[in-house]
């Protein structure tokens, strides 16, 4: 009785292992079968260079959101990475326990903030700043990537700061004992230490930043053309996506879904990057 | 060391950041005089479509709008935008329009509800129900309900434009069965409110209501997936071809909208066409 039992809880947990590899296994078919018919109708080079993206004139071009996806995101690791950083740093080796009490659940309370919610705090609060600021209409990249900076906080603040406690105690004493002050210790040997960690919570960043889509649709002006400045609208591939899909038919649609195909190429590379990173830091 | 770097580090940044905004402070305009920030509808939606028809945006069947438009894809958002914008200028349903933005008027007209049952407005469009001619009774008596006196109100009370004002009241007929609509996003929010006040008076009934955008509503209509079809747009020649009879609802006006602090009041429809096209690209190109 007790052999069936383990045999047949057994199957249930395969059962429930393949659930999850299904769903992946037939997203990626999906995708990839609505998508690349598409692509190739269009043209591979002039879908994935094309300059202009007007449906209604049958010109669908996505290397604008190719660029504004990678621009938007590049932005928001130039504005979140460091605060993460110094933010993981001050949790892990300065912070008082009184004060980590508060800190580490508002983090943990930022990572859990629905992204329209923070779609609609960068239109009130964020837009109005930068177009006070730098003028214009204030949705562009900046705006944008500052958005996505913030949302990509609790990423890299709660694995950076894993990575970092991570870290033998013997190499912040050793420094010490050798007469390095404790900001030396902890920025000369400790994070140095744990470099690819923190390398790997970044990528997770940039996955969460590339693939984010209702907050920035919000604020970054949506214009499908090059951006050609930090103050410029820009499209991100995700933004396409969903600003079109709702009244998209035939053709049309088919490109939408293979923006998606394109988007989950990036993120694809982007896992395997991580991965990869993940096995060289254990 | 280490310090004096960073040291360094925010100092050079600190003036970085001191003359960025010294330029931007140069570059500034006076109010009046600003630069407009055009934001549009996405491809494909249908306040899009008749917006630029009406305005003659649409040349050639080639939608010009300037590639540098904002683009929304929602009217909440396009309303937001222009509040917090004072260059900005923007369309929305009427019946969404509130106190936040200020709606122009189009070639010396005001968009209310009185200018667009006169037809005086320009910028209107009809929401339309589309059927094949061998109707059942169910789906009848349904349009019927639309028409009459009681559903002419619930699309007033929405914030359109009764197309029926001396219609009779409605009286439950007590039969059963499904409805199935298909059609326009726009023509959804106030079909949803009809089809709940009809399931009341006949419990009955179920009604099934589908958002697949105007030119999809029509087609399942013609191959019979769906009773009604709903349409922000008049029936093509061609469609009505085939056999299928439009009726209008209701008239939904389109504003032409502008931040409150702009002392824009007026525009002509060529000046709006002008500005969506990217010609007039200054404020004070249009006083």
């Amino acid at each position: 009785m007790r052999k069936y039992s383990e045999s047949i809880m057994k199957v249930v947990f395969l059962i429930a292992a393949c659930v999850s590899i299904i769903a992946v296994i037939l997203i990626c078919v999906f995708l990839f079968a609505s998508g690349v018919p598409a692509i190739k109708e269009i043209g591979i080079s002039d879908f994935l260079l094309g300059n202009s993206w007007k449906p209604n004139q049958e010109l669908y071009g996505i290397f604008p959101m190719i660029i504004g996806s990678i621009y938007v995101t590049a932005g928001s690791i130039i504005i979140g990475v460091p605060i993460g950083l110094l933010c993981a740093v001050f949790m892990a080796r300065y912070c008082p326990k009184g004060l980590y009490r508060i800190l580490k659940p508002a983090v943990d309370l930022l990572a859990g903030i629905p992204s329209i919610v923070y779609g609609f705090f960068g239109l009130m609060v964020i837009v109005p700043m930068v177009q006070g600021s730098l003028g214009g209409s204030g949705k562009c990249l900046l705006t944008a990537s500052i958005l996505l900076g913030i949302m990509i906080l609790p990423t890299i603040i709660s694995v950076s700061e894993s990575n970092i406690r991570a870290v033998p105690e013997y190499y912040y004493e050793g420094s010490l004992a050798l007469g390095a002050t404790k900001e030396r210790s902890v920025f000369r040997a400790v994070l140095p230490a744990a470099k690819m960690g923190i390398l790997a919570g970044v990528i997770l960043g940039i996955g969460r930043a590339i693939g984010e889509t209702m907050a920035v649709v919000m604020v970054c002006g949506n214009q499908a053309i090059m951006p050609e400045g930090i103050t410029s609208g820009v499209r991100t591939l995700t933004a396409n996506i969903v600003l079109e899909m709702g009244y998209a038919s035939g053709l049309h649609r088919e490109a939408l879904i293979a923006t998606a195909v394109v988007l989950f190429v990036f993120i694809l590379i982007i896992n395997l990057s991580f991965t990869a990173l993940k096995r060289r830091a254990d | 060391m280490k310090k004096s770097r960073l040291a360094k580090i925010l100092t050079l940044s600190l003036s970085a950041v001191m003359i960025f905004s010294l330029a931007s402070c140069g570059g500034g305009n006076e109010s009046g005089d600003k630069d407009i920030t055009v934001i549009s509808r996405e491809e494909g939606s249908g306040t899009r479509d008749a917006f630029t028809e009406l305005t003659g945006i649409l040349q050639d069947d080639v939608d010009k709008t300037v590639d540098t438009a904002e683009i929304s894809n929602s009217t909440s958002v396009v309303t937001q935008s222009v509040a917090g914008n004072d260059a900005a200028i923007g369309y929305i349903s009427l019946g969404s329009l509130d106190d936040s933005v200020k709606a122009v008027k189009v070639d010396g007209v005001e968009a209310t509800v009185d200018n667009v049952k006169s037809g005086d407005y320009k910028l209107q469009r009809p929401f339309n129900i589309v059927t094949k001619s061998d109707l059942g009774e169910l789906p009848q008596d349904f349009i019927k309900f639309i028409m009459s006196s009681d559903g002419q109100k619930i699309v007033e009370e929405e914030g359109y434009i009764m197309a029926n004002d001396s219609a009779e009241n409605y009286k439950a007929s007590g039969l059963k069965g499904t409805i199935t609509l298909a059609g326009s996003t726009s023509v959804s929010p106030v079909m949803e409110v009809l089809a709940d006040k009809y399931k009341e008076l006949n419990s009955d009934v179920t009604i099934e209501i589908q958002q697949t955008g105007s030119g999809a509503g029509i087609q399942s209509t013609l191959e019979g997936v769906c009773d009604i079809g709903m349409a922000s747009r008049a029936l093509e020649d061609e469609e009505a071809s085939e056999g299928l009879t439009s009726q209008e609802i209701a008239l939904d006006g389109i504003a032409v909208i502008v931040n409150n602090d702009n002392a824009v009041e007026d525009l002509t429809t060529e000046q709006i066409m002008k500005i969506f096209t990217g010609e007039i690209t200054n404020w004070a190109d249009v006083k």
